[in-house]
């Protein structure tokens, strides 16, 4: 079950990556992962899908210059690779030519060395800093000329007389500590960049020494309002590895956890939209029907938010005695309640004029830029998982696409609002036969997996979460990348926002719903 | 909107405007959802499930089920488990390990539950204490085992319910095969283990 | 109805048998000026505590509980912590403008709030042109919001003193509009002949019927907006600018502005009180006469107080149901719908009272 990637030089990594984007239609670029193996070189793993033909291609190519590693962009091909390729060149140094924008995207600009490289002396490096340093405005763009050298030269991204605005660090709206630059020309937005990495705690460099049970209890803070997806796509990817198999009743239990984390996602995105747009009293209403999620997560793993249920090979607990009564319950209570969230917010003039024909993302564009789940369904590309590599129960159970072309905050507010329903659905075809069975299959006390490279992705609430790991046989991963589903959202507010009023910048963000500790990792 | 008159927009507007505020009042009036703690600390229920902090359960005797084997420590993910033991060589002749302290810092704790699962013989549970709020940082750290606490005399190591968690919620699966694994070789096998966890784990 | 000009006379006369009369005009105006200062700290903190509970309310929540009985000692804490605040200087503002500005905003509040009729008799400001003075003096607030975005040297306040520019010099229009459409209908700009007509004939909603309403309805919008409230709240807009043109001030500059906005609040409702529903004018139906005296017993200023009161918790609840609304939008409501509805509205109340029709 390993993941297959065939080597390519670097050299003639971009020609044969315009050859798959144009010939075999290979549109979608699903990670971009950088690597150090070491011995062999530094390199970066390509992993691509046909939006088309649902075909797959994984590439990797190395460079063996640890010095000054060189790798051509595929920037140019997929807008998503643009950010992906900032987060390698920061973590393993890796210089990407033709690359527009390579500056740091997660660590400051004063950092020394590529904390990703196994040979980085990354404490010995960098002290403790107490001052700061002011974000630059222009960055560097290295290119090849004809003979064959790699020469600089210096972009300007934000010119001296812009008007740009910080929206963030500290902002109420940017949920949490996301920094967004606004260039503003009245209340026009013109452009946004990002400023990443206020909240990174280098998951993926953590991981590398834990041992795999150990690595589960991370993911549940990456995206904490998919916490459940994230540890089942973990689960799944250990599991898969290991070529474990779970009992039908583990299947059942994940599916409807996942689902009903989807569920409690989306209110707190309705929650959020609500006070983004300045509807506060809405903010309350789904809050009051996730509490009631939460209870049932809380009786069930002991956690609300943090639940480290899904462990490798099962679950934690078992389900409670009253778990299937309560689900229906509260499946009941947000189905009655529903029509009250349209009432008072969406339904109503204000927060429609909000919310239509703004930010717009094109089908093209969403699919460049890697927007997964519902933003990316509501420019009318079926991105779903579930659908695409169906795992744990989905192919089983019946379920709508919902998908929506007119990729305005609307469409992706009402996304979400009709995932609910789905999820509801879902839910509702599994309550009732859910099997009996062992809740955790037997395993082995050291867990170690085979050498190679796996790769699982859930739909998580906020589109394809990925894990990747790679193992060289030992209790602990080699590497591991999780495939943040936010990072490609935030990125996506640029080509959304442009040329829309300031406000709508929040209300765009709100309906991107992206989780930063997602992002930053 | 655009499809829409201008006086048909106005009449629209309002229409919507008012459902919402319909909706709002309806609300006004509804019941209060705000817990307020700590007034309602009675009516709080836990399961015990929720984890909130590390605890050695002591028999009245004043023993604990801890064999020092350190496992629990080296499951943990974010070091916040130490457990001190000595060598202490019994009537019979045996080398034996011996706990000397067990600290735990429940300021480090990501409340993973690994430990719990990974201890063979049942010695540490979490409780449902969740008023852990402290002054002082160096509070966090509490030493588990009660003073001139030893360790239950067990004729052999056997697979034992967890105290307080029923046998239907408790972990069982992975437990037993662990014990059963790890029974004979397992003392020795940790010790020189034990070292490696604190060499590698360079974060916080 | 007690008319309270008897006392205020006795007060007079009583002073001036023993001393010269500009000496009693001073003594009275430091009596009226405590009057004034105490009543509005204490409708600041009424209105304060109210906005906390009703808006709990609306949420599914209880609002203040913990300082004292029902958080009743929620707002003097929240004073007391203010006042306590260090106030921070901005390196590279205007520092005498940056501390001017909330003067300005409580100023128009003072002066506004000095228009009000309380109960028949009690008026401190009452002039011919009481109407007029009102809505000049409201312009004030506009300086001083302008002055705060600016002097603060910072980029959200000077948004949101643009945004607050913008809005409250449109919304001014409505509210000259609709004011002069009652106008037409009461023949003065003296606030107390106002409503002792309402006394005299009913209140001036029901006596205007429809374009009176039609009025009051715009007067409600647009007075939410003069008071940047919400879905009016643009200057402010917590989740886009922070906290809009007050973003930078702390301490007791940060309190002035709070007070203003619940003080404009409140003199939005009472305006509406005054102008539409009757001030202190007690509620009569002609026949009723039982009814009528038992209303009557009902001392002015309560019935004023109430029927403010009633406004402000209608502007409290459209304010916790709505979003938002973006500055385009708001500046296109103002200018193709409300100003039309108000030139529209006035011409038909010009029609109603031409031809006699009002009620």
């Amino acid at each position: 079950m390993t993941l297959e990637l065939k080597t390519i030089a670097p050299s003639e990594l971009h020609a044969e990556m315009l050859r798959l984007k144009t010939e075999r239609k290979m549109d979608f670029l699903v990670n971009l992962i950088g690597m150090d193996w070491g011995e062999e070189g530094l390199g970066v793993i390509y992993m691509l899908e046909s939006t088309e033909t649902g075909e797959t291609v994984n590439l990797k190519t190395i460079t063996d210059d640890r010095q000054n590693p060189y790798i051509p962009t595929v920037s140019d091909l997929w807008q998503i690779a643009n950010i992906y390729e900032r987060e390698v060149y920061d973590f393993f140094g890796i210089i990407f030519l033709n690359h527009p924008d390579m500056r740091r995207i997660f660590l400051r600009e004063d950092w020394v060395g590529y904390p990703l490289r196994k040979d980085d002396r990354t404490e010995l490096l960098n002290k403790l800093r107490m001052t700061d340093v002011p974000l630059s405005d222009t960055t560097k763009e290295y290119f090849l000329t004809p003979d064959g050298k790699i020469t600089e030269k210096t972009n300007t991204v934000w010119k001296g007389d812009e008007y740009v605005v910080n929206v963030g660090p500290q902002h109420p709206s940017t949920h949490g500590v996301l920094h967004m630059r606004a260039s503003l020309d009245g209340e026009v937005v013109k452009k946004v960049g990002l400023v990443l990495g206020y909240i990174h705690r280098g998951v993926e460099k953590i991981s590398e020494n834990l041992t795999y049970p150990q690595l589960l209890a991370l993911t549940d803070r990456l995206d904490y309002f998919s916490a459940m997806q994230n540890r089942h796509a973990l689960c799944m990817c250990i599991e898969k590895a290991l070529e474990m198999e779970v009992s039908p009743r583990v299947q059942y239990i994940r599916t409807i956890m996942d689902e009903l984390q989807r569920v409690a996602s989306h209110l707190v995105y309705y929650a959020c939209m609500a006070m983004d747009t300045g509807a506060l009293t809405a903010f309350f209403y789904t809050f009051r029907e996730r509490e009631e999620i939460c209870k049932i997560f809380e009786d069930n793993f002991g956690g609300r938010v943090i639940q480290n249920y899904n462990t490798i090979g099962g679950v934690m607990y078992d389900i409670q005695p009253d778990f299937v009564e309560e689900v229906k319950k509260v499946s009941a209570n947000i189905r009655k309640r529903f029509h009250e969230y349209q009432d008072i917010f969406t339904g109503n003039v204000i927060a429609q004029n909000r919310m239509v024909g703004v930010g717009t993302i094109s089908r093209e564009d969403a699919i460049s830029l890697g927007t997964t789940g519902p933003v990316g369904r509501a420019s009318g590309w079926n991105n779903d998982v579930r659908r695409r590599h169906p795992y744990a129960l989905y192919d089983k159970v019946e379920f709508k696409d919902i998908i929506r072309t007119e990729g305005d905050t609307n469409a992706r507010h009402w996304n979400r609002m009709e995932e609910i329903l789905e999820s509801l659905n879902i839910i509702d075809q599994l309550i009732d036969n859910i099997p009996a069975g062992e809740y955790q299959a037997k395993r082995k006390p050291i867990i170690k997996l085979p050498e190679g490279s796996f790769y699982q992705a859930v739909e998580s609430s906020r589109g394809e979460l990925g894990v990747f790991i790679e193992s060289k046989g030992d209790k602990t991963p080699y590497r591991v990348h999780y495939r943040s589903s936010s990072l490609p959202l935030a990125n996506a507010m640029d080509t959304a926002c442009r040329g829309q009023k300031f406000a709508d910048l929040i209300a765009i963000g709100a309906s991107m719903d992206f989780v930063i500790p997602d992002i930053d990792r | 909107m655009n499809d829409k008159t201008y006086f048909g927009g106005i009449l629209d507007a309002v229409k919507s405007l008012t459902i919402g505020l319909k909706t709002s009042i309806k609300v006004f009036f509804e019941h209060h959802e705000t817990e307020q703690y700590p007034e309602n600390r009675a009516t709080l229920t836990f399961t015990d499930r929720n984890r909130f902090c590390l605890e050695m359960p002591h028999n009245e005797k004043n023993e604990h089920k801890c064999i020092a084997c350190g496992l629990c420590q080296m499951a943990c993910p974010n070091d916040s488990i130490t457990v001190t033991s000595e060598t202490v060589t019994t009537e019979d002749g045996k080398k034996k390990k011996q706990l000397v302290k067990y600290e735990y810092n429940i300021g480090q704790c990501m409340f993973c539950n690994l430990c719990v699962t990974a201890c063979p013989q049942g010695a540490i549970l979490f409780n449902q204490e969740f008023e852990q709020a402290v002054f002082d940082k160096s509070k966090l750290i509490k030493v588990l085992n009660h003073p001139g606490s030893k360790c239950q005399e067990r004729p052999k190591p056997v697979v034992s319910p967890k105290p307080a968690a029923t046998p239907a919620t408790a972990n069982e699966a992975p437990k037993a095969s662990l014990s059963h694994v790890d029974t004979a070789p397992a003392p020795k096998t940790e010790t020189a283990d034990k070292t490696e966890p604190i060499e590698t784990k360079k974060e916080d | 109805m007690f008319d309270f000009s008897i006392i205020s006379k006795w007060f007079h006369d009583l002073l001036t048998g023993f001393i010269p009369e500009w000496l009693v005009i001073g003594i009275e105006c430091v009596i009226v000026l405590l009057f004034i200062i105490l009543l509005y700290a204490i409708l600041a903190i009424a209105l304060i505590y109210l906005e906390r509970k009703i808006c709990a309310f609306f949420q599914c929540r209880i609002g203040p509980n913990r300082v004292g009985k029902w958080g009743l000692l929620q707002v003097f804490a929240d004073v007391f912590k203010m006042l306590s605040k260090e106030i921070i200087k901005m390196r590279q503002s205007d520092r005498l403008l940056h501390d001017m500005a909330p003067f300005f905003i409580l100023a128009a509040s003072f002066l506004t709030f000095a228009c009000i009729p309380w109960n028949k008799g009690l008026e401190i400001l009452d002039f011919n042109v009481g109407l007029f003075f009102f809505i000049a003096v409201s312009g004030i607030g506009v300086i001083g919001i302008l002055l705060a975005g600016w002097a603060s040297h910072s980029k959200y306040p000077m948004i949101g003193a643009m945004r607050s520019g913008a809005q409250l010099i449109s919304y001014e229009l409505s509210i000259g509009m609709t004011m002069l459409t009652m106008l037409l209908l009461c023949g003065t700009m003296q606030l107390s002949e106002i409503v002792q007509q309402q006394a005299d004939y009913g209140w001036n909603i029901i006596r205007g019927h429809v374009p009176a309403v039609l009025a009051f309805i715009i007067y409600l919008i647009a007075g939410n907006a003069e008071c940047n409230r919400g879905p009016f709240d643009l200057p402010e807009a917590e989740s886009e600018l922070t906290a809009g043109y007050h973003t930078e001030y702390s301490g007791m500059g940060f309190g002035f502005f709070y007070l203003a906005e619940y003080l404009n609040l409140f003199i939005c409702g009472a305006m509406a009180a005054t102008i539409f529903l009757g001030g202190w004018a007690p509620l009569y139906f002609p026949g009723w006469d039982g009814f009528n005296t038992i209303m009557g017993y009902i001392p002015g200023f309560i019935w004023f107080f109430g029927k403010a009161f009633f406004v402000v918790f209608l502007l409290m609840w459209i304010r916790w149901t709505y979003p938002r609304l973006r500055i385009d939008q708001l500046l296109s409501l103002e200018w193709k719908y409300l100003m039309p509805i108000s030139m529209f509205n006035i011409i038909l109340m010009a029609l109603v009272v031409c031809f006699g029709l009002t009620l």
